[in-house]
């Protein structure tokens, strides 16, 4: 058995795929590739992949990393070409590395930057930095047992106004992600919207830059 | 390409209008080609299941002159949006308004999906009359099996193609082309005087309808030289020989029938005389085992698919079955592909089949006895008997089935009581079937699932002159059944009867229904095939409206000579053939299948299938 360890892209085409839809969607191209790809023992068998902290619907990416295992030794090159011939558009591999002994870990991951582009009701100017200088940052969360207060500011490593154009702010962020802690942008969106009067955002997409473990990329 | 980005977030499954699926066909300079829009009036999940829009699709699109985009009507909160924000409904490969588009072709799989058809236009800004449309608007076309009468649509379409559309598609698309090239010369009349004399191409404007002071229909008439006296369906004689479909666009959301479907043949040898397929699509023509196992093979690798299933009105009258399964299993045991056999008649081969198939699961299997006594099955012509059912659960049950449907119709023809409640006791009979089957062999549990749905009365059958069974007699036999199926291993499910009253009118419905119809939309009426969406008041209130009543079409017995509005449309089965069939039904009597005996329907005048074999 090899494994091998893939960064790709999720581009605008398959935005709004969900998770199960992409795993359909990999599948089908495995097998459309003809590549000998390793299947689960038991009753209905699936193949051996790992897709780590999925995007979620409506988020690009130019960072996705996911695992997948064969039967056979191939090289990188292969996997990564024979599966790009067979994605749909917005679908792409960046790299395949040979990874059979684990060694990329996607549980190290604490942390990932965003592009978010938000577009506002109205024209407004403001200032991050005094948003970030508050003392807290506290947004209501939902959970199962009804709303409760959350402090997020911790969790906010990086965020600036990359470009402006009129309605439309170009914000990029690095928050905190994995299974420790995860922060979502339109959180953080929600948070600007509580604190900075006026700011009211209409419409937001979200980018995956990268998927990292302390400030440096996985692979 | 209209930007759709900011309504997508909004809306439940947002890939239903993203298109750029694996397969799907996006050509270069849209503008000097012939734009096609292939409409489903119903959800992306249901349009993309269907056989027939998969193989028109890739045929158009095998044109370079041509290039045919998917629509399908888009779920209520997609609607709301696109209103909201002024987006027209689009193609879902370009992302274009399919308002100028050449061609609209909507294909009619059932009634209830009408009035999609006329919201589909609406959000498109196409004017929903014919005759309101000029000769710039995009030609709306329709097919499918509702095609053969499909009259109440007579005021919206401009044509309509009866049969199978492998050949007169490209007839019509080809006459477009020239008629477009010179200028539409002599505007859309002419293109549409120029197809009315292509085999299988129906104009309704062509044709002239009176009526006689009770409503019945007095005359249908001609009123252009170009149009037909009779429209004769066409038929592909033989299969191997026209367009086979190797390539299938893959969804990205998970659809109703996601898998490769592989169609072994088209009509019934069966005659089963409420069935309007067994009638319309005769004679039988098959595919060669050689034909599908090369195109089964370019659909696995083209699509990715692991699932196989066979499509036909009766698998096990597909004359190669045992050699064709072969050739799948080798295929589907080496890739890990699974097959599903639909529509299969219970005997030792279909066990065994099933068993080498379905190695693991053994989910449900479902059994079509169609009605609970004999003598109602001799009348329908299903020529299924209680020891044939009985022979085959004991089987099913031998082999550990768990869950056995019984999928029956309440209001047939003749219909009593006693045949109502020998649902219940062919239920029974199957339990004790189970109960029957040695303890080792037998699965632990057992679900019996009885279902009914209400027989509504077709054109094109024996029944067509029947009345249908009103909403109270159903209401009393499904309350019947409900008294009589008391133990709790059997389930029942009935269909709600309102549907297929409104069903039964359509169906059999003459151009006076067109403004109901349009009545209805205007009342809010839209997808009434889903329950959750289905407004009977409002339907009621457009009959109202319109000064008809819908009784006429239903609940009324027509005699022979009466002129039935679908009369001038010519399906190669005849009249005097469904007279006799209607009269043998009476007698309860039975008519052998085409293989046993030739009946003389008629079908042998398109010269192939079953007919000559």
């Amino acid at each position: 058995m090899s494994s091998y360890c893939l960064k790709y892209e999720k581009g605008d085409e398959v935005r709004y795929i969900s998770h199960l839809d992409f795993l359909r969607c990999i599948n089908r191209a495995i097998k459309r590739s003809a590549l000998p790809v390793s299947y689960s023992q038991g009753f209905n068998p699936h193949t051996i992949m790992t897709v780590a902290l999925p995007a979620s619907v409506g988020t690009t990416s130019g960072a996705e990393l996911m695992k997948v295992s064969f039967d056979e030794e191939l090289t990188a090159d292969i996997v990564r070409d024979k599966l790009n011939a067979n994605l749909p558009k917005g679908l792409h591999i960046i790299k395949a590395v040979k990874d059979d002994d684990n060694t990329i870990k996607f549980s190290k991951i604490n942390m990932c930057d965003f592009i978010v582009k938000a577009e506002t009701e109205t024209e407004i100017d403001i200032d991050v930095d005094a948003f970030l200088s508050l003392n807290e940052i506290v947004i209501n969360k939902r959970t199962k047992s009804g709303e409760k207060q959350e402090d997020i500011k911790a969790a906010i490593y990086a965020l600036e106004v990359v470009e402006r154009d009129g309605l439309t702010y170009t914000f990029k962020m690095r928050l905190a992600a994995g299974s420790v802690y995860n922060l979502k942008s339109a959180t953080v969106i929600a948070a600007m919207e509580k604190y900075i009067e006026g700011f009211k955002v209409s419409f937001m997409q979200e980018h995956r830059l990268a998927l990292m473990c302390d400030g440096k990329e996985l692979m | 390409m209209q930007s759709i980005d900011k309504i997508l977030s909004k809306v439940q499954k947002p890939t239903r209008y993203t298109g750029g699926e694996v397969n799907s066909v996006v050509k270069e300079n849209a503008e000097s080609l012939i734009r096609f829009a292939f409409c489903f009036p119903d959800t992306y999940e249901i349009g993309m299941s269907h056989l027939g829009m998969k193989i028109l699709y890739s045929m158009l699109n095998s044109r370079d002159d041509v290039w045919c985009e998917r629509v399908f009507t888009p779920w209520v909160d997609m609607q709301e949006q696109m209103r909201e924000h002024g987006i027209a409904l689009f193609g879902l490969e370009s992302r274009q308004p399919i308002t100028n588009f050449d061609f609209l072709g909507f294909t009619l799989q059932y009634e209830m999906s009408y009035t999609n058809i006329l919201n589909m236009l609406d959000l498109a800004n196409i004017p929903a009359l014919a005759s309101e449309r000029g000769d710039d608007a995009p030609i709306i076309c329709v097919g499918g099996p509702c095609a053969y009468n499909c009259e109440p649509l007579a005021d919206f379409i401009d044509f309509a193609m009866m049969g199978e559309g492998e050949e007169v598609l490209n007839e019509v698309v080809d006459v477009y082309k020239a008629w477009k090239e010179g200028g539409k010369k002599g505007g859309k009349i002419k293109y549409l005087e120029d197809i009315a004399e292509i085999e299988g191409v129906y104009v309704p404007m062509f044709y002239s309808v009176s009526y006689n002071a009770d409503g019945t229909v007095e005359s249908i008439r001609t009123n252009n030289s170009h149009a037909k006296e009779k429209v004769r369906k066409r038929i592909i004689n033989n299969l191997d020989d026209t367009f086979i479909l190797k390539n299938i666009v893959v969804p990205f959301g998970e659809i109703v029938h996601d898998r490769v479907m592989l169609e072994l043949f088209r009509g019934c040898i069966r005659g089963c005389r409420f069935c309007q397929a067994g009638y319309i699509y005769r004679p039988v023509r098959q595919h060669s085992r050689e034909c599908l196992s090369d195109a089964v093979d370019s659909l696995l690798n083209c699509s990715g698919y692991d699932e196989i299933s066979l499509s036909s009105l009766s698998t096990s009258d597909y004359t190669e079955l045992e050699q064709l399964t072969n050739i799948l299993l080798e295929k589907t045991e080496k890739e890990k592909i699974s097959l599903s056999l639909p529509s299969l008649r219970i005997d030792n081969f279909s066990l065994e089949l099933m068993q080498k198939v379905q190695k693991v699961r053994k989910s449900g299997i479902t059994f079509a006895p169609e009605a609970g006594t004999q003598r109602l099955r001799d009348v329908i012509n299903k020529n299924v008997t209680e020891e044939n059912l009985m022979k085959s659960v004991s089987m099913v049950f031998g082999g550990g089935w768990t869950n056995v449907k019984l999928y029956f119709m309440i209001g047939l023809p003749t219909e009593t009581h006693d045949d109502v409640a020998g649902i219940a006791d062919l239920a029974n009979k199957v339990l004790d079937q189970y109960y029957k089957t040695p303890a080792e062999q037998r699965a632990k549990n057992i679900n019996i699932t009885v279902s009914t749905s209400s027989f509504v009365p077709k054109p094109f059958t024996p029944f067509q002159w029947a009345p249908q069974d009103n909403m109270e007699s159903l209401m009393e036999k499904q309350a019947l059944l409900r008294s009589l199926i008391t133990n709790r291993k059997i389930t029942y499910n009935w269909h709600a009867s309102k549907t297929s009253y409104l069903e039964g009118v359509f169906a059999r419905g003459d151009r006076r229904l067109g403004k109901v119809l349009m009545a209805a939309y205007k009342n809010g009426c839209r997808f009434d095939g889903w329950d959750e969406h289905f407004k009977f008041d409002a339907w009621e209130k457009a009959f109202e409206q319109s000064g008809i009543d819908p009784n006429f079409y239903n609940m009324r017995e027509r005699s022979y000579d009466e002129i039935l509005p679908w009369d001038h449309i010519d399906i190669g089965v005849t009249k005097k053939f469904l007279m006799s069939e209607n009269e043998k039904a009476i007698h309860e009597q039975t008519t052998p299948n085409c293989r046993e005996k030739c009946s003389g329907c008629g079908a042998s005048c398109f010269g192939g299938g079953v007919c000559f074999e």
